[in-house]
Formats: structure tokens, C-alpha cells, sequence
């Protein structure tokens, strides 16, 4: 299959802070890659690296193989970006779908396949089509831009939280067109959410991203700053009822900055609320509060509140049971502040 | 007051009984205004698509440079035309000097900066998405400036009537590259400021309200073109 991106050592800056540092990522041909992370770790930047919107401060990225820039013939035509709340130009919805085919001197059958893209977002065109970008509502307008971006058949379709301030049936039907777009042409999809659900779900591979970061979700749990350091000079990440998550030291090369505690999930352990024995260290009362079935692969994705920041533990079906896990329970998170890795 | 109201109806008169010279003033207005627009708009909105959108070093100092030029006295604009022009200047070969076309350089130089630096700032409070977006479509860079400014196309319209006001209503330009030649070069303005000082209100007023129709088509026609 190939991979349709590779990125290396892209670096990228707002100012003098440093708001992305991937030291090596690629994104296979036809997958689907979702990536989850708090406001401002990053997520949107990467999008419009990708989307070659702009260009990286520092670092390659390669599409196809080959070193790309913005305005690139070779990626105008091929990705493309649909954001949380996407521009509409003042226009009627024909011709916001068919702006990118115009551009691109694509004008056959403008009408028939402005028509199937509208039709692929749940749009009746006969309806839709006359209508101006001000008759529109927050679901339809988002809806007319997804389709303004299936029309194009791009290579790769980057979605940022394209689901996030749209009603329940908008954001179904976006979804929906956005699986049948990688069915349909084999489409790239990569999606940035906080849906953990339908990421979850669709997802060929997850990603998380902290600090600028990309961490892998199946693996690793990022434990997010601000950190600090207790009276014994020890590193700690303190919670917001007082208590503290004691960490390893950072032991980094000198040039890392901002450095992110991970660890790896295996090294988590869930405790019964009540059984707190054991010789680790962190014992932290944690709050269940999502529990997700992992489609393919049976898990069971655990979501808890750890009174400051949440953690997604994947667990299997017995552990579940023998656990007892249910929303809403306390349990006890416990791992060994020496399993603490830095980024 | 009498004589206010007398001299109305004696313009009136004068425009409907098609007055030679009441209306080759109108007619050298007319065509003055029209190509120094023409020219202003041509220059200018693409300089404020620039100046609006891009970043770049000294950016701040040429936006203040546009922005004083705003305040530009039209008898400067006449006076540096006037040397630029007349038989000495570097284009007297051109024998643009006391000619309507020479009017109409000034006037475009008096407009350039009003049309730039609105643009600019229409451009500069445009929606970030729509930058993202145009380029998530596949739009060149020929493609983000023309759809830019056709978003903007009201500010830009406003923009445009405001310089055509300015260049419709100056005197100083008309009055030093024009030379105030009858049936030749004289505009609206300068028969105005003429036949006042002659005493004589009636032709005046005549060209004062000829002034004031043009100025109303062309903001009907803005109100229009919004509306649509």
C-alpha cells in the first residue's frame, strides 16, 4: 500500500514557542489515522502541515514520496482540509461545491457531480443547490463544505473536529461520507477529534498528541504537565484536589524542551476502589467515566478522571468483569514512578 | 435668498435646455473621473490585496506611508503632476499639460492611496478560515486574490465610491494640470469655483447640482448592487 506521507523531523514554531516536534511520522496510503489530545497540543498545526496549508518551520514533509510545499501542483489538486467551522464563500451552494473543480479547471459536468457529493452528505441537490451561503444552518453549511471537499476526490481528506459544533444527524452523515470516501476512491483519512468514540471506531491507527508530540494511544499515556517539583526535589505532577503523581527524574538530552512524561499502558494497573495494597508507589483514586467497546479488537476502551487530567486505559472484557468496572466507579490507578518515561 | 432660489431655477434651466458649456464641464468631469478610477482601481486593489494579506518587513512603516497619503492635498498632487508634466518635466514630451488625460493621472495618483489602504484593511479583517479554505480547494495564487477581493466586494465598493468622491469633488488637480479651459478642460469643480467668483450662482448651482445627481446614481447604484 505505501505510505502517502512521511514526515521527518518537522519542527514548527508560533513566535519562539515551539508548538510542534515530530521527530519521525508516516501516514499509510488509504488508512485511516485519528489523533486525540488537548486544546493546543498541536493537532490543528499538524492538519495544516499536512494539508500543505503552510510550511514547517523546520523538517520535510513528503507526499507520495516526494518533498512537497504549499501551492504545489502535485498537492492542490490531491489534499485538501475541512476545519470545525469552515468558510463558506458568499455564493450559492453550487458554487461553493464546485469552487475547487473551477480552479482546477475541471468544468465537466459541474452540476452532476456537484449533485452526487451533495447527495453523498444527505443534501437534496434540487433543494440545496439555489440556495445562498446565508440560508444555510451550522449542520447544512458544514455539510455543503464537506461536500465542497468530496467533490474533489482528493487523495488525502483531513478532517479537524469536523463533527464538533453540528447537530446529531449532520454530524452522522459527515461520518458517513467520510468512511465512504475511503471505500468509494480509497481515500486517506486523517481526523482530528475529541470523539474517542469514533475514533475509536473508525480508526486504523490512533495517535495522541501532547505538547506538540505524537505519542501512540495503544500504547503509551501521556501524563500532561505542568510539572513540578515536591520539597524533596523529587519530579511530580500535582492533581487538582492536592494530592501528587510522583514521577521519574527527566533524564533527557539537553536540547529537549518541555519534555512530556509517558508511560507505557502496560506498566498501569487498575485496583479495586477498596484494595490499595502493592508495592507501587502512585496509588491514585481514578473516576470511571466512559466506557467504549473496541470494535475490532474486543477491548474495552476505559476513560477515567484522574482529578486534573483523564487517562484511557484499554482493557480486556475479564479484566472489565473481574473489576467490576462500571462509569461512575472509583478505582485505584497504581504504577511505579520509575515506569515514567520523557519525551 | 432670493437670489439662491432664482439661481436654482436658472440651473435648471440650463441643464435641461443642454447648455454647451454646463455640459462639456460635465462631460470633461465625466471623463477625468471615469479613467482616473479606472486607473486607481486597476493599481491600487491588487497593492491593497498585498499590502492586507501579506506579512512582511516594514509592512507597519508602509501602511502609515498609505494611510498619510489619505490626507494628500490635491493642489500637492497638482503642483508634483504640473512639474512631472509641463515641458520641463521628465514626461512634457507627452504634451499631457492642460488636457483632460493630464487630469486624470493626478486625480488617479489622488485616489491610489484611498482605494489601497481600504483595501488593505477590508483584506486584513477578513476571516482566517478563508484563507484555509481557498487553499484546501486548490486555489492558486491568482485564484486567493481574485476570490479575496470578490468576498470583500462591498468593502471594496465603498472603497471605490469613496475615492471616486474624492477624485469627483477636487478642485486643486483640475485647476493647475487642467488650466480651466473652456470647453476643453474645464470640470464641474472649476466652473464652479469660476462662474462663482464672476457672480455668476445660476451656472453654478446648475453644476453643483449635476455634482450632487452624479454622486446620488452612483450610491443608488452601490445600495443597488448590495442589495442584489
Amino acid at each position: 500500500m505505501g505510505d502517502i506521507y512521511q514526515l521527518k523531523q518537522v519542527c514548527h514554531f508560533y513566535g519562539s514557542k515551539k508548538i510542534l516536534d515530530i521527530e519521525q511520522m508516516t501516514i499509510s496510503r488509504g488508512s485511516i489515522l485519528g489523533i486525540s489530545g488537548a486544546n493546543g497540543s498541536g493537532k490543528s498545526t499538524l492538519l495544516k502541515l499536512l494539508a500543505f496549508a503552510m510550511a514547517p518551520a523546520q523538517g520535510q514533509i513528503r507526499f507520495n514520496g516526494r518533498p512537497e510545499a504549499p501551492m504545489s501542483p502535485r498537492v492542490r489538486s490531491r489534499v485538501t482540509l475541512l476545519t470545525q467551522t469552515p468558510y463558506l464563500l458568499k455564493r450559492s451552494v453550487l458554487d461553493n461545491v464546485t469552487y475547487g473543480l473551477k480552479v482546477r479547471n475541471q468544468t465537466d459536468h459541474l452540476q452532476e457531480r456537484a449533485a452526487d457529493a451533495l447527495i453523498a452528505v444527505g443534501l437534496d441537490p434540487q433543494g440545496f443547490s439555489g440556495r445562498m451561503w446565508h440560508e444555510l444552518s451550522g449542520g447544512e453549511a458544514q455539510r455543503v463544505a464537506m461536500a465542497a471537499r468530496l467533490v474533489l476526490k482528493p487523495e488525502a481528506l483531513l478532517l479537524d473536529e469536523p463533527v464538533a459544533s453540528v447537530d446529531t444527524q449532520s454530524a452522522a452523515l459527515i461520518r458517513q461520507a467520510s468512511l465512504a470516501a475511503r471505500d468509494s476512491w480509497g481515500c486517506t483519512l486523517i481526523i482530528v477529534s475529541h470523539d474517542l468514540s469514533w475514533l475509536h471506531e473508525v480508526s486504523d491507527t490512533r495517535i495522541s498528541m501532547a505538547d506538540g508530540k505524537i505519542f501512540s494511544t495503544g500504547k503509551e499515556s501521556i501524563i500532561p504537565g505542568p510539572y513540578a517539583r515536591d520539597n524533596h526535589g523529587h519530579m511530580v505532577r500535582f492533581l487538582d484536589d492536592g494530592s501528587e503523581i510522583r514521577l521519574s527524574d527527566p533524564f533527557l538530552p539537553e536540547h529537549t524542551a518541555n519534555p512530556t512524561a509517558v508511560i507505557q499502558k502496560e506498566k498501569l494497573y487498575l485496583y479495586p476502589a477498596m484494595d490499595t495494597n502493592g508495592d507501587r508507589v502512585n496509588r491514585l483514586p481514578a473516576r470511571i467515566t466512559q466506557m467504549l467497546l473496541e470494535q475490532k479488537t474486543g477491548r474495552i476502551l476505559t476513560t477515567m478522571d484522574l482529578k486534573g487530567f483523564t487517562l484511557c486505559l484499554s482493557v480486556t472484557a475479564n479484566q472489565a468483569a473481574q473489576l467490576d468496572l462500571v462509569p461512575g466507579k472509583q478505582i485505584i490507578l497504581v504504577f511505579s514512578p520509575e515506569d515514567v518515561d520523557w519525551r | 435668498m432670493d437670489y439662491l432660489i432664482s439661481g436654482f431655477v436658472k440651473g435648471l434651466g440650463l441643464l435641461i435646455s443642454k447648455d454647451a458649456s454646463t455640459w462639456s464641464a460635465v462631460g470633461a468631469t465625466l471623463q477625468a473621473s471615469t479613467a482616473s478610477m479606472a486607473v486607481s482601481l486597476a493599481a491600487g486593489l491588487p497593492c491593497g490585496f498585498l499590502l492586507g494579506y501579506y506579512d512582511f518587513p516594514w509592512k507597519r512603516a508602509l501602511r502609515t506611508v498609505v494611510d498619510t497619503l489619505l490626507a494628500l492635498p490635491t493642489v500637492c498632487v497638482g503642483l508634483l503632476i504640473y512639474a512631472l508634466i509641463s515641458s520641463r518635466g521628465p514626461f512634457g514630451a507627452y504634451d499631457l499639460l492642460f488636457t483632460v488625460s493630464g487630469i486624470a493621472a493626478g486625480q488617479a495618483i489622488l485616489a491610489f492611496p484611498i482605494v489601497t489602504a481600504i483595501t488593505a484593511s477590508i483584506i486584513e479583517s477578513i476571516d482566517a478560515n478563508l484563507k484555509l479554505t481557498l487553499v484546501s480547494l486548490g486555489a492558486g495564487k491568482k485564484d486567493i486574490l481574485a476570490t479575496c477581493l470578490w468576498e470583500v466586494r462591498y468593502g471594496i465598493l465603498a472603497a471605490a465610491v469613496t475615492a471616486y468622491g474624492r477624485v469627483l469633488t477636487e478642485v486643486g488637480i483640475s485647476m493647475m494640470v487642467g488650466g480651466n479651459i473652456k470647453y476643453h478642460t474645464r470640470t464641474i469643480t472649476t466652473a464652479i469655483a469660476l462662474e462663482t467668483n464672476k457672480g455668476m450662482f445660476a451656472d453654478g448651482i446648475a453644476l453643483g447640482l449635476v455634482l450632487m445627481t452624479i454622486a446620488l446614481a452612483v450610491n443608488v447604484s452601490l445600495a443597488f448592487l448590495r442589495k442584489r
